[in-house]
């Protein structure tokens, strides 16, 4: 780790001696995953790769609860981003992206995750290709939103000099905000009409896939450490989400129980004493 | 549930990192330590729980400048398009949002290639260049087939809406039809008529050259029948439910329908076989052989 730290502030050092103008947007993203992911968790994954040439994929972390782990494997593959999937009872996925060694680091739940592999979307792309990187304005409104665009360009956006980088740009990966989550998609840039390959040119879009959603649930001030700078109040876990359905239906349950027992006891209330005049007397 | 608690983390953090947040991070201690006790006195039921809102914006701040890209970098570098507008529709509302999303990424695109002309950085794919794409070609080819399919089954449904709708105007499409069947009906026998009183002239020697009459009276009934004959023939069209039931018969009348019962023994009315009674009665016109019997005897 202090090789590559040594070896970082060399170049850094190297750089402002070298003067200005020679400055690179460098990016290396690790990519891995917790265990206990699903086949779709999987393919998100494999999706984002292949869209991402600058990801290194790493084998999957044996333990969630070891997360400081994360940013000297990032520095033993010379990367200064990592984004990694955790996942939760085989059914959440937690996404943490993070800049190491430094920070900070943010944690999001990932939500409708589609993956390239559904035939709806129809687009395909180059793979490699540099995508570009849309943000709405929503981003630039709130301070932990223009974080998330500062970490989503770093890791999202492919440095020009990626090693598998391809030239040209047929892709668009597009991030909003809305209802306080962040939507992903990506589009395939249609220049002409396919249909009139002689036609004027009119810009079109064809979503490729993956699409997703991220509910941002904290902000860390390290790499997978630190003091919380950001939380969201509105995040409620999805266990709780879970648990809070369950006990409507014991609930449910519960009453239709109470009202039983309780007609019972009405009935044994209301039953009358056995005199001369019962029923069964009179017409015996 | 293996849950990484951030505030142990916080603890661990704030031994040996730096301590520009020091200040920052015991002031969350603090509050989160009064919403422990806030919870142990009010109690579960009472009160849902609170969360402690964190959002610290200098800190923030001071963090994205730290790790902020050199704004001296060209837009090549990043390849970053904002959007001028926030997203403003209705969660739930799909088709108005992938829309929303749809017209920003467009937008962006639009912006991302005027600026890539001016950085003259290269944007469209010449048509002959090819490269491994991210989606497989037995992918797309997998795609093209299921569009093919959809495109197929739209149209079906299509066709099956029409054909509902010409149902309802059934009953008159099936009264006009009647007519019509009637009024070629008339229009036959009308012909066949003048044709015979045509040939009025002629009837003494009519059973002479019975067979050249045959023939001109199929000549004149032919256009009618020939136009007729290829609809019932190619009729690919099922007869109706009913129509069926009527003719092939459904379900029957029962199962002790032909039982003898009481009323049926005490009357000695015999069913009697129809068969072959109104045979000679409908069919004036003598064999073959008769016929050419005849012909000879009177000649």
């Amino acid at each position: 780790m202090t090789g590559g730290k040594r070896k970082r502030q060399a170049e850094e050092t190297e750089a402002e001696n070298d003067a200005q103008p020679k400055r690179r947007n460098k990016q290396r993203v690790l990519m891995l995953s917790s265990r206990g992911v699903t086949h779709r968790m999987r393919h998100l994954m494999s999706d984002l790769e292949a869209l991402l040439p600058h990801v290194k994929k790493e084998s999957k972390l044996d333990s969630k609860s070891q997360l400081h782990l994360l940013p000297e494997l990032a520095d033993l593959h010379n990367c200064n981003n990592t984004l990694y999937f955790e996942a939760r009872r085989h059914e959440d996925l937690y996404l943490w992206a993070a800049k190491t060694p430094n920070g900070p680091s943010i944690k999001m739940h990932v939500l409708n995750a589609h993956t390239m592999d559904e035939l709806k979307m129809t687009g395909n792309c180059l793979k490699g290709s540099r995508g570009l990187l849309s943000f709405d304005k929503a981003f630039d409104e709130t301070e932990w939103g223009r974080m998330t665009k500062e970490l989503f360009t770093h890791i999202f956006g492919v440095p020009p000099l990626a090693r598998r980088a391809k030239p040209f740009i047929d892709h668009i990966l597009s991030f909003s905000i809305l209802d306080n989550k962040i939507w992903f998609r990506n589009f395939q840039i249609l220049e002409k009409d396919p249909e009139q390959p002689n036609g004027p040119s009119k810009m079109s879009l064809v979503e490729i896939g993956p699409r997703f959603v991220l509910t941002p649930i904290r902000i860390f001030e390290g790499a997978f450490s630190g003091a919380t700078v950001y939380s969201n109040p509105e995040f409620v876990t999805p266990a709780a989400v879970r648990s809070m359905m369950k006990h409507r239906k014991g609930d449910r349950y519960r009453n239709r129980k109470d009202a039983q027992e309780e007609s019972v006891q009405r009935k044994e209330l209301r039953r009358r004493e056995e005199d001369a005049l019962s029923v069964p007397k009179v017409f015996a | 549930m293996p849950k990484f608690p951030p505030e142990r983390a916080n603890a661990d953090e704030s031994s040996s990192e730096e301590d520009e947040f020091s200040e920052l991070s015991g002031d969350e201690q603090e509050v989160i330590a009064l919403d422990d006790v806030e919870d142990d006195v009010v109690g579960e039921d009472v009160i849902p729980k609170q969360k402690v809102e964190i959002d610290n914006t200098d800190a923030l701040r001071r963090i994205r400048e730290t790790i902020q890209l050199d704004p001296s970098l060209p837009w090549t570098e990043t390849l970053v398009v904002t959007y001028p507008e926030t997203i403003e529709v209705d969660v739930n509302d799909d088709l108005n949002r992938e829309l929303a999303f749809y017209k920003q990424a467009l937008h962006s695109a639009e912006r991302a290639r005027t600026l890539a002309a001016k950085h003259s950085l290269p944007f469209t794919r010449p048509s002959d260049y090819f490269a491994e794409m991210v989606k497989s070609d037995a992918h797309m080819e997998r795609i093209r087939i299921k569009l093919l399919d959809e495109r197929a089954g739209i149209k079906k449904a299509e066709e099956k809406r029409k054909e509902r709708e010409a149902k309802k105007f059934g009953k008159q499409v099936q009264i006009e039809k009647q007519k019509e069947r009637e009024r070629s009906k008339k229009e036959m026998t009308e012909r066949l008529k003048s044709l015979k009183r045509k040939r009025k002239g002629a009837l003494e020697n009519a059973e002479a050259d019975g067979e050249e009459f045959d023939v001109t009276v199929e000549e004149a009934i032919g256009d009618e029948r020939s136009s007729k004959r290829p609809k019932k023939e190619g009729g690919g069209k099922k007869m109706s439910r009913g129509t069926r039931d009527a003719k092939y018969g459904f379900g029957g009348k029962g199962r002790r329908s032909k039982q003898n019962t009481r009323s049926s023994t005490d009357s000695f009315v015999s069913g009697g076989n129809k068969k072959g009674k109104g045979k000679g009665a409908v069919n004036k016109r003598p064999g073959k052989s008769k016929r050419q019997a005849m012909k000879n005897r009177r000649s």
